[in-house]
């Protein structure tokens, strides 16, 4: 195997090559060696390889400042003094600039506290997600049993059916939880229900059936059908349970599509508004507190007078851009597993 | 006459064994999906059928659980006939749907095709157009596009968006002295252009779904291709789309999807006032009569895209 290195010095003399013998085309007349078709050919593919780079570079300089701009914006808002907002002599750059809309936003928000709370909740029921998903995804890829085909019916049925549809029955079975004595155990004997309780995210991530648990089940059974079955042969051949196969021989391959089916469970669990607010009566997590900050703004900012979005929109930018740091952060560093993972996760088959 | 019934018995013993293995294996795969099918039992079905329930009754909430009135149809009929706004949105989502959905997965597909290629600065440029993967989904979504309600505190719902709504195109017509197309035409640039940011923000998914696609084309083929003097163009048409299609019809069924889930979208809106309005048989009507349409509209794309789609033979 040669290095990429190698590779690259390879790839060098290569173009040195042809670029030589093309030059020693031409100065013996093109006509000699080459059709009028493929002359044309070539003409064409030459023009196309010197205007095409532009273009390819305007088309994403200006999609890529589409997805930016309210990134920017945010960014400039958010450290604006709240009176520059109408100063039509500033575009992006303010004045001064002001630590205190974050500072009050931290603080409406109670920041700190939800920031903990949400990632314990995220971290907890993406793990325990991955887990079962993992584990179910394997049984369908894996396994021949009556009723499979049905049964997966029913995992495309999780993955289409809008989570709004079993919502309110749900609340219902969380909030009159049975058998009672386990809910008493889950909230430590203060009740029956497990309404703003973790137990309402935790539960369903046990059972593989958290927020789009359907479509991780699916990834995990499309991954483990595209590993090589002489993998497990030799393991069952060895005197190995599958069980034991699966945590010694199928885990260790499927590393990359277990951090990124991980990866997209943390963002979803982060995103996700609709269902925990069905479940959490008071803003526990950051994307409810950002959800209903515009309440909570004209309350303690500005004595529950009415307010338009336009007087608050800095303490917005600034409540989106404390929400949004933690997993931009993630983003940055993890980035390239969120397109080798899906690469490799044999989606792609 | 001995020797032949031995091989049998032992060609049977065999068998009884292989088969025995078989239904060993098999009760491992109920194993290893038991975990799931209780729970789906618990946290899917039954929620699914209560709210199948719900919605042939007339629901009031209780101390100590919901109550319940036969009315049979009776939510069904009313949705459509009775509430304008409902039947209205329906229609209009529908209509969306199809408008963009074909917008986004060309749109996809293109960018895919670009990002597929080798240039200067392509790690930051993929970085750059799934970074709505990561954060479109969340309510920040909602303040960037500024569809945000002001919320119970204040007196008009003033939009203030801070994503692009220039004119562009309407403006260029203007400077080249073309004022009077007509409305249905301009109408239908105008939300073309203005919703580039909804297509841009919408489409990060599909394209890793094509990206991921597209990275299974061998060098080989493109190779093969350009020595029999193919342009791109017709490598495009013969071998890419092709090769890449059962991906399209993922990104076609997850565009939809997505499009049908959205909790902004207008029809979800009157689903979930109508379900915070204690009308919870009423809303599970309508989100069921939803649903409904949601299931034929995909059953009908897939069984189109279906014929279309090639499938590489094992």
């Amino acid at each position: 195997m040669a290095t990429k290195k190698e590779e690259k010095q390879f790839e060098k003399e290569r173009k040195a090559a042809i670029k030589a013998r093309e030059k020693r085309m031409k100065e013996e007349g093109l006509e000699k060696f080459l059709t009028p078709d493929q002359i044309k050919y070539n003409r064409r593919q030459k023009a196309m390889g010197a205007v095409w780079p532009v273009f390819r570079f305007l088309i994403l300089f200006g999609l890529c400042f589409v997805i930016l701009y309210p990134l920017i914006f945010m960014l400039s808002t958010a450290f604006r003094p709240n009176e520059q907002m109408n100063d039509p002599s500033i575009i992006w750059i303010p004045k001064n600039f002001t630590m205190s809309n974050i500072k009050d936003t931290w603080k409406v928000m109670k920041f700190d506290k939800t920031l903990i709370n949400t990632i314990i909740l995220n971290l907890v029921s993406s793990v325990l997600q991955v887990i079962t998903c993992s584990i179910t995804g394997y049984g369908f890829a894996r396994f021949k049993f009556k009723g499979k085909n049905l049964l997966f019916a029913i995992v495309v049925l999780m993955i289409i059916v809008p989570p709004q549809i079993t919502t309110i029955p749900l609340y219902m079975q969380y909030a009159y939880f049975k058998p009672q004595f386990l809910a008493k155990i889950f909230t430590l004997g203060k009740s029956t229900s497990l309404i703003n309780s973790g137990w309402t995210m935790y539960l369903p991530a046990l059972f593989a059936n958290g927020i789009r648990a359907g479509l991780f089940i699916f990834i995990f059974r499309q991954f483990f059908r595209g590993l090589p079955k002489e993998l497990e042969d030799a393991a069952y051949l060895d005197g190995c349970s599958p069980l034991y196969t699966y945590v010694k021989i199928m885990i260790p391959n499927a590393r990359q599509s277990f951090l990124t089916v991980f990866l997209f469970s943390i963002v979803w669990y982060w995103n996700d508004y609709y269902v925990s607010s069905s479940f959490f009566t008071n803003n526990d997590t950051v994307a409810l507190m950002l959800k209903n900050l515009n309440t909570t703004l004209a309350k303690t900012l500005f004595n529950n007078q009415s307010v338009s979005v336009r007087q608050i929109i800095v303490w917005l930018e600034a409540g989106c851009l404390l929400s949004i740091t933690p997993i931009l952060v993630m983003y940055v560093f993890l980035q390239r597993y969120f397109v080798e993972g899906i690469e490799k996760s044999g989606l792609a088959n | 006459m001995s020797k032949d019934n031995k091989a049998v018995q032992t060609s049977e013993k065999q068998k009884r064994h292989v088969l025995s293995y078989e239904k060993r294996k098999g009760l491992y795969g109920y194993g290893f999906i038991g975990l799931w099918a209780l729970g789906t039992i618990y946290f899917f079905i039954a929620p699914l059928i209560m709210s199948l329930i719900y919605s042939f009754n007339e629901t009031s909430v209780e101390v100590g659980g919901m109550k319940m009135k036969w009315i049979g149809m009776k939510n069904y009929v009313n949705a459509f006939r009775k509430d304008q706004d409902y039947t209205l949105a329906l229609v209009d989502m529908l209509k969306n749907t199809a408008l963009r959905t074909p917008l986004i997965i060309i749109f996809s597909i293109f960018i895919a095709l670009v990002l597929n290629q080798k240039f200067k600065g392509r790690t930051f440029a993929r970085a750059v157009f799934f970074l709505p993967v990561i954060i479109a989904t969340g309510p920040v979504m909602d303040i960037i596009n500024g569809n945000m309600s002001t919320g119970g505190y204040s007196g008009g719902s003033e939009q203030f968006s801070t994503m692009f709504e220039a004119n562009l195109v309407d403006q260029l017509l203007n400077f080249l002295g073309i004022y009077n197309i007509s409305d249905k035409l301009s109408n239908i640039i105008n939300s073309l252009t203005t919703d580039i940011f909804n297509l841009v923000w919408n489409s990060g998914i599909q394209i890793l779904l094509i990206l991921a696609a597209l990275q299974g084309i061998s060098p080989a083929s493109k190779e093969a291709a350009q020595m029999e003097g193919a342009t791109s163009w017709e490598f495009f048409w013969k071998i890419t789309l092709p090769t890449i299609s059962p991906m399209i019809l993922a990104s076609v069924v997850y565009t939809v999807v997505d499009s049908f889930v959205d909790p902004g979208n207008k029809v979800m809106t009157i689903v979930l006032n109508k379900s915070t309005n204690w009308q919870h048989g009423y809303s599970a009507a309508m989100a069921w009569a939803y649903f409904a349409i949601i299931g034929v509209c995909l059953g009908i794309i897939v069984a189109i895209l279906n014929k279309v789609i090639y499938y590489e033979v094992e």
